[in-house]
């Protein structure tokens, strides 16, 4: 029963971690109505660029805000320079999953020869181990936790509160008709970018930081959990993919807990697959800070 | 030399038969089947388990299923029949109102799902290690390195290519296949005319399952191994980028497709040179290089071709709307 | 349907492009048997192994071998006057590519005189492509399928997989006298098999396995998985959890950080002395940690003797080509791949031949040297025997070969730990009735 309380403090550390990436990654897809197929080696680029800075000494938590910024800085040309193009000469949408996808091809290639193919590690301390009844959390994980939740609650009042946050969802809604009332579409997309690009940077850098050693091929294991949790929650819900990510984050390590640990991505997997069979839709598919973009 | 062009020419062969089959079902019906590697791999494991020997006869190394030594070509029908016979559970869940996106992420996810179990429950096809020493079709009487063996075997894979694409053709082009593109432009419009779009993209579904696992069988045929490595997810997403290059919704676009991307694209690259000049560029480095190649040439078709380089044939009909007819004007049946 | 009349000239265009990509390929000699060789042309020597994908870090390490064995050739006269070189041909890490790759290097170059690499990964669909073509090949597998290999050209330097088991079992058992014992293995063709050899052996031998865990590669985090572990309380982690980044950093990093700052012992198969994976877990728990915590099992080589010290001149000359290349001196498997070529090298000039199909078998006894021969250490002293027209026996960076009548060869295992800088430091040796004793207990 110990390692049932126990899976779920890791779960929370894991759900954390989606998390960030996932909201990231559905409001890509809820307001500019891309796949990205890049993401994830965008966030191992961020992740790099953070650890480059951790390198020369700095602190991983300030280290992560240069991820931030490098995410948001690709993310915003890979949209201006490769995707944008595209978009504007009517490529259809699954053109524009190839798209991404040929770019995720070439990111990963073109950061191989540059960071090697040793796997790097952040000089981070865990700091004191966390114990409360049967769960056992690092400080460091508790933070991370805790960034977790002040990035949600931020996003929340970014789409909730700001003039931003409704013009992205009207953007979402509708882009023709907001362009229509004088909503400046484009630099909402821009900016849109440039959020989701920072969120994409910070998962990248906690990723990292959570399991201790990365390489470049680590993107492609991140980008099959960041889009189940999105979609599981409904696409293009931020807070779907919260909910997504919860689901997976805890079923992932409960399920290792409860059966041999080879099969517990297959268990978060099913139970997408499910929810696809009863709820096609996602979890959350009212039209709620987003609409799922038609 | 031939050694070599004959490989590509029975990969062109297996690559071209699987695009065709994922033309049907994506460029045609609108099925974003982004789990389309796992009905070639059921076909290739179905092949494979049915034309080795039982697991023990050879040493015990291998564990797997059946092994039931059949003569060719009873192991290809059986790879198409597995990989027909995959696509019903899949279809059933996948296959209903599921918009479009999510349909394919499903699917996606199917494949990585299948992938797990297949490496974890390692005495079905023995996990990740996969099966090896698969007896080549007829090798009892020939020698399978021979060069005669080579070329018969793109003989093969020749008859089958042209019976699949025959079965393309035919179905492409007939009323049948017009239901299917009307369903795919407009469901909606599709299901007032009183067509039901899920036992029509099951059929499909099923008919690309069966392209699919004989697909698999032939290329197990002539590698002689098969492992969860060589079906991972991705390579239903390369097959993708084939079916659109070449153009979407067209037999011969699905053959461009597939001569491009995952043999022309994926074996011209093989061809860099590792060194430049006098210096030799880093280790890896050319490696890695012909991914970003091969990215670029997939964007680089997209941008000057977006339609694919052998567009959909644009149907229209000959003459003006039908005239007509005198009763109406004469006022009869107000 | 219309637009028919643009299509065929479309089409038009495309046949000569799809002839482009076909006629690339056609493109070289005529022939694609790599024997008969004329002239004084370089000889190749071609590393046939993933250098992307999953496992990019093992071309590499394989590369590394080539170059040094190269340097050695080649300063020494070439062979039979030919000089040496290496190329890489990536397999991306899995059968259906490396096909095509195999067929590709055999096919492009008719001067093949070995390859090497062909790891687990690939090494079933590609070895008999190597052996159709008669090129030598020294493969890195430990598959059990190669232990009575019918392929004449395949030659083995790495033990079977189940040895490194049944090694890793001694270590507990007998070096260190650890009974509760846990299994953590990747869940890929490498690492599990030696899951089933290991539990055999050691409940035969009295040993407890508390748990037996499959980790699936590539996870974020192993957190739960580590719980359970530590639950049981087992003495030592027998693992391997491979890949990029390895899975034993992530493992180990939260065994530490669960079990109150402290790691448990571990111990890790051969595969594991590498400088990849000793870097990773350096970065997952520390210097300190990884040093005093760490034993593993390698085939018995010293790291000493002339045979080893041109090698390690050789390796780091290559820098100037393969900035790496030094990192690379206690890796078993770089130093039996550089072997390997040598020996291919002797071979050759002990048949004086080119023609592969003429010095395959005498690898064998430049292996494992025929009565009267003469005991050499680097290439330019067995040239230098074989002008003196002595038949010659190569002990070389990994020590003595010897050949089984299928080519494979097997040296006894030694125990290490590492230093801070990553360099292996032999602990104890296994006897050899304690190594037959655990062979018998598993079963092998």
């Amino acid at each position: 029963m110990d390692l049932f309380v126990a899976a779920f403090g890791f779960g929370l550390v894991s759900m954390s971690v989606i998390a960030i990436a996932a909201v990231g990654f559905t409001m890509q897809f809820g307001i500019t109505n891309m796949i990205n197929l890049a993401y994830a080696e965008v966030m191992i680029m961020s992740a790099y660029a953070a650890y480059a800075f951790n390198h020369m000494g700095v602190s991983i938590w300030i280290s992560m805000i240069g991820g931030a910024l490098f995410g948001a800085l690709f993310s915003f040309l890979l949209n201006r320079v490769l995707y944008a193009p595209f978009l504007h000469k009517g490529t259809s949408h699954i053109g524009m999953v190839i798209v991404s996808l040929a770019a995720a091809l070439m990111i990963a290639n073109i950061l191989l020869p540059i960071v090697g193919y040793f796997s790097v590690s952040y000089t981070q301390s865990p700091g004191p181990t966390i114990r409360f009844g049967a769960f056992v959390l690092t400080t460091s994980q508790l933070l991370i936790i805790g960034l977790a939740v002040l990035l949600m609650l931020m996003i929340h009042s970014l789409l909730t509160f700001t003039r931003l946050g409704k013009a992205m969802r009207a953007t979402a809604a509708n882009p023709t008709l907001a362009r229509n009332c004088g909503i400046p579409t484009r630099r909402v997309v821009d900016l849109v970018w440039l959020i989701t690009g920072a969120l994409c940077g910070i998962a990248g850098t906690v990723a990292a930081m959570n399991s201790e050693s990365f390489a470049v091929a680590s993107g492609a294991t991140y980008l099959i959990t960041i889009i189940a949790a999105a979609v599981l929650g409904g696409a293009g819900q931020p807070y779907g993919a919260m909910i997504g990510a919860i689901i997976i984050g805890e079923m992932t390590e409960l399920s290792a807990a409860a059966i041999s640990p080879q099969f517990k991505e297959v268990v978060a997997f099913a139970i997408l697959v499910l929810v696809m069979i009863f709820r096609p839709q996602g979890l959350l598919a009212r039209r709620g800070a987003m609409a799922a973009a038609g | 030399m031939s050694y070599y062009l004959t490989t590509i020419l029975v990969y062109a062969g297996v690559d071209i038969i699987a695009c065709l089959a994922l033309n049907l079902q994506f460029g045609l019906s609108g099925i974003v089947n982004f789990s389309f590697i796992i009905f070639q791999a059921a076909g290739a494991y179905a092949a494979a388990v049915l034309s080795m020997p039982p697991s023990s006869q050879i040493g015990g190394e291998q564990i797997y299923v059946l092994g039931l030594q059949m003569p060719f070509p009873l192991p290809w029908i059986g790879a198409a029949i597995v990989g027909g016979l995959l696509a019903l559970p899949v279809g059933l869940v996948v296959l209903r109102q599921l918009r479009s996106d999510y349909q394919a992420i499903a699917m996606l996810v199917l494949s990585v799902i299948a992938t797990t179990v297949i490496t974890n429950v390692r005495p079905f096809l023995n996990g990740a290690a996969g099966l090896s020493s698969i007896p080549a079709p007829l090798s009892d009487n020939l020698n399978p390195y021979s060069n005669e063996y080579a070329y018969l075997y793109v003989g093969i894979t020749a008859v089958c290519l042209l019976l699949v694409l025959f079965i393309a053709h035919r179905i492409v082009n007939s009323p049948y296949g017009r239901t299917l593109r009307a369903m795919r432009e407009h469901e909606l419009a599709a299901t007032a005319l009183g067509k039901n779009p899920v036992s029509l993209k099951m059929t499909i579904f099923v008919v690309g399952g069966v392209i699919a696992g004989l697909s698999g069988g032939i290329l197990v045929g002539f590698i002689g191994t098969w492992a969860p490595s060589v079906w991972l997810y991705p390579e239903t997403i390369i097959l993708f980028a084939a079916v659109i290059v070449g153009g979407r919704g067209n037999n011969f676009g699905a053959i461009v497709g597939a001569l491009l991307v995952p043999v022309g694209f994926e074996e011209v690259t093989r061809f860099i040179p590792s060194k430049f000049g006098s210096v030799d560029l880093p280790v890896g480095f050319v490696p890695a290089l012909e991914w970003v190649v091969i990215g670029l040439l997939i964007i680089g078709f997209l941008w000057f071709r977006p339609r694919g380089v052998l567009p959909e044939p644009k149907r229209t009909f000959q003459g003006g709307p039908a005239e007509e007819t005198h009763w109406v004007q004469s006022g009869r049946g107000a | 349907m219309h637009s028919a009349a643009r299509t065929p000239l479309r089409r038009l265009l495309l046949v000569p492009s799809i002839a482009l990509v076909l006629l690339l390929a056609a493109c070289g000699n005529g022939s694609s048997n790599s024997g008969s060789n004329t002239g004084t042309g370089p000889l190749l020597v071609g590393v046939i192994a993933p250098f992307t994908g999953a496992d990019a870090g093992l071309g590499p390490a394989y590369y590394a071998a080539c170059l040094p064995a190269a340097l050695t050739i080649n300063n020494n006269g070439g062979v039979l006057g030919h000089k040496v070189n290496c190329q890489q041909f990536d397999t991306r890490g899995e059968p259906a590519d490396a096909v095509p790759a195999a067929r590709q290097m055999v096919a492009s170059n008719s001067n093949l005189m070995a390859v090497v690499g062909c790891t687990s990964d690939e090494a079933s669909s590609v070895a008999p492509i190597i052996d159709a073509s008669h090129i030598p090949m020294f493969c890195m597998t430990g598959q059990s399928e190669f232990n009575k290999t019918p392929l004449k050209y395949f030659h083995r330097l790495v033990p079977p997989d189940e040895f490194d088991a049944y090694a890793m079992v001694g270590n507990a058992l007998y070096q260190n006298h650890w009974n509760k014992i846990a299994l953590v293995f990747g869940n890929d063709i490498g690492s599990q098999a030696f899951v089933q050899p290991a539990k055999t052996a050691i409940e035969k031998l009295g040993g407890t396995v508390t748990i037996s865990q499959a980790i699936a590669l590539g996870q974020p985090s192993y957190r739960t998985e580590v719980a359970q572990m530590l639950a049981t309380h087992p003495q030592v982690i027998l693992t391997e959890a491979l890949g990029q980044p390895p899975s034993d950093a992530t493992y180990l990093a939260e065994v530490k950080s669960q079990n109150g700052g402290k790691v448990i012992p571990f111990i890790g198969t051969s595969a594991t002395v590498d400088p990849q994976w000793f870097a990773a877990v350096k970065g997952a728990i520390g210097v300190d940690d990884l040093v005093n915590n760490y034993q593993a099992v390698d085939i018995g080589t010293t790291f000493g003797g002339p045979g080893y010290q041109e090698f390690l001149t050789q390796l780091n000359a290559s820098a100037s080509q393969f900035a790496d290349a030094p990192k690379y001196k206690q890796r078993g498997s770089t130093l039996h791949l550089y072997d390997g070529i040598v020996m291919t090298a002797l071979a050759m000039t002990e048949a004086n031949s080119i023609d592969p199909k003429v010095y395959n078998a005498k690898i064998k006894d430049v292996g494992n040297g025929v009565s009267g021969a003469t005991v050499v250490h680097t290439y330019k002293e067995g040239v230098d025997a074989i002008k003196n027209g002595k038949s010659v026996r190569f002990v070389g960076a990994g020590g003595e070969t010897n050949f089984n009548q299928y080519n494979n060869s097997q040296q006894g295992y030694i125990l290490v730990k590492v230093d801070a800088q990553g360099n292996e430091i032999t602990v104890a040796t296994l006897s050899q009735e304690q190594t037959a004793k655990i062979i018998a207990a598993g079963g092998g």
